[in-house]
């Protein structure tokens, strides 16, 4: 049974602001998922749905089979969630956050095992929570995620406020959560903080999925396109760019001739096409794609200096 | 059971406003104070049961602000700050939420009134020499139901909206309209009515209107408790000039009060559960 389906899951605000469109998506029990696009791409907003804070103007989503909206119950008894844009209860201390937690959730957790796991020491935990740094309220809520061991756990840009040793203790706990065989969904704008924990990651821009595949999927399409650009007197006239081995996407503007190459030796042989056609090369650039370009392009579309195609 | 859970948090969490325990002293202090008015006016032959009538005055215009203000942020409040992203995290169902909710503030505003009536009882026994017990702790248990209908009144509103400054501004709008101003309600209608304003006795009507609002309904209620207690003390029917008739009878603002309390939780849900958190 999947983790995390959703179908069709569309929010409008208003009559065309749609914050979430048509989102088709399935998390198997067990992985470490990255949910990954810029602010506001919707992937907030998403999370919201799958705990019913806000509801749907269309589609479903289920959560271990329970839908989301009617089955909420049985959803949030095995969700814990460390949201985005929460804040704590001021006059309380972390202690008391936590104990309110075990509390609703009728777990036997320990508070102090959870404080100890997400690493607040006990002065820290008598102390209210008004005093706590924006790292210390993360790992706060965190803990409070993790009361009642939870199947699934759903983070949502977990590492903002938190400093790299943070940001570590978060990676190794998702992990070590999924390989005890439960699921993580972990949203993040940041690319570089999925791809070392996810085994697969969706990407979320303009509110629709634009891709969804392994890193390593991820990582093969980007092996696949370096790009050059060639900058020109004149546009090349009288040869045909498009049919040398390696060459895709060409494209001729005013100044510059462009490709991806899927060859590394095929640039040469684009260069003296480019050539052969009249025009004086002033200037070469080449681009080696990485992933936070694939990203890019997925998520920034008017950049359209490098076009990738992934199989879905 | 979690409604508890969270009215216990709720309690907890309240009992640290200092804001809040400011004014249950300003209400002690202004209650125990006025309730020693009569003995300043000569020409009264002051009774500890008549200062505590002029006490009920100040509460009736006090214990809605206390309550108001000890209510007003509790959802609306969370969800300005995202709070109740943690709290609906952990318990998704709302109605749970919104009684514990209710639950919790209710005992916080009952305690502190109930400390203030009695803080200010005890200053009448002493000044006075006697306190009539039943007639205390019926005007105690007034007061406490009084805080309660508005706490249920600020739950409503704030389970109705998204942020402080809107709960404020209803908040503030269902005082003056119901604590402070009501009293123009019957009057003016009187006034349309009968070409006047009352003198002397009134219509029944008039005794009905003026205990619609949940504080027109506490004083209309300490009065049966005080002329109960002591039958120098006008009660309706004294104010009538005649017979009451069953729509202004005691038990009508115990049921007035009771829909103050209920009726703003019930819209408020009703809201609450179809809203967007975010």
């Amino acid at each position: 049974m999947p983790a995390i389906q959703t179908d069709g899951l569309t929010k409008r605000y208003g009559h065309d602001v749609y914050a979430v469109s048509d989102l088709s998506l399935t998390v198997e029990e067990g992985e470490v998922f990255g949910f990954l696009g810029p602010n506001g791409a919707g992937k907030s907003t998403t999370i919201d749905l799958l705990m019913d804070f806000v509801r749907p103007s269309s589609g479903s989503a289920t959560v271990l089979g329970y839908d989301v909206q009617e089955e909420a119950g049985a959803v949030h008894e095995r969700v814990g969630i460390l949201p985005d844009g929460y804040s704590l209860y001021h006059r309380l201390s972390g202690r008391k956050h936590v104990e309110y937690a075990i509390a609703l959730k009728e777990s036997d957790d320990d508070p102090d095992d959870i404080l100890e796991r997400v690493g607040l020491d006990p002065d820290a935990a008598a102390r209210p929570a008004r005093t706590y740094s924006k790292g210390m309220s993360q790992r706060l809520a965190l803990g409070m995620a993790l009361v009642g061991d939870p199947d699934v756990l759903i983070l949502d840009e977990p590492s903002s406020g938190l400093d790299p040793d943070g940001i570590r203790d978060i990676r190794e706990l998702a992990r070590s959560h999924a390989d005890d065989g439960g699921t993580v969904f972990f949203s993040s704008h940041i690319l570089s903080q999925v791809e070392a924990v996810c085994d697969r990651v969706g990407i979320l821009s303009n509110g629709r999925l634009v891709a969804i595949d392994t890193i390593d999927g991820l990582r093969d399409a980007v092996g696949t396109g370096a790009t050059i650009a060639l900058v020109v007197d004149a546009a090349p006239s009288g040869v045909d760019l498009t049919d040398i081995p390696g060459v895709a996407d060409v494209t001729v503007t005013d100044g510059v001739v462009s490709a991806t190459c899927t060859e590394p030796s095929s640039k040469v042989e684009f260069v003296d096409r480019v050539r052969d056609g009249g025009s004086t090369v002033l200037d070469i650039e080449t681009h080696e794609a990485s992933l936070e370009d694939l990203f890019s392009a997925y998520t920034r579309p008017a950049d359209g200096r490098l076009v990738v195609e992934v199989d879905q | 059971m979690s409604w508890q859970v969270i009215a216990a948090k709720e309690f907890d969490d309240a009992v640290r406003s200092k804001l809040l325990w400011s004014l249950v002293a300003v209400v002690a202090l202004v209650v125990g104070l006025t309730s020693l008015v009569p003995l300043l006016i000569p020409e009264f032959d002051a009774s500890v049961l008549m200062g505590l009538g002029a006490a009920t005055e100040f509460a009736a215009m006090l214990v809605p602000i206390v309550a108001l203000v000890a209510a007003y942020l509790a959802l609306a409040g969370e969800r300005e700050s995202g709070s109740i992203r943690l709290l609906l995290g952990l318990q998704p169902a709302r109605g749970t939420v919104l009684v514990g909710k209710f639950v919790g503030r209710s005992g916080v505003v009952v305690a502190g009134i109930g400390l203030g009536v009695v803080i200010a009882g005890i200053l009448a026994w002493a000044v006075y020499g006697e306190l009539p017990l039943t007639a205390f702790v019926g005007i105690l248990v007034l007061t406490g139901a009084l805080g309660v209908a508005f706490v249920g009144i600020a739950i409503g509103i704030s389970a109705a909206t998204a942020t402080r400054a809107r709960a404020m501004t209803i908040g503030i709008a269902a005082y003056l309209g119901l604590a402070l101003l009501w009293d123009l309600v019957p009057q003016g209608v009187h006034l349309v009515v009968l070409g006047g304003f009352p003198t002397g006795s009134v219509p029944g009507w008039y005794l009905l209107l003026e205990g619609l609002s949940p504080s027109g309904a506490y004083s209309a209620l300490v009065t049966a408790v005080l002329s109960a207690s002591d039958p120098a003390i006008p009660g309706a029917e004294a104010l009538l000039g005649g017979p009451v008739p069953s729509y202004a009878q005691w038990w009508v603002f115990v049921l007035v009060l009771v829909a103050w309390t209920t009726v703003p939780l019930v819209f408020g849900y009703a809201v609450f559960r179809r809203a967007d958190l975010n």
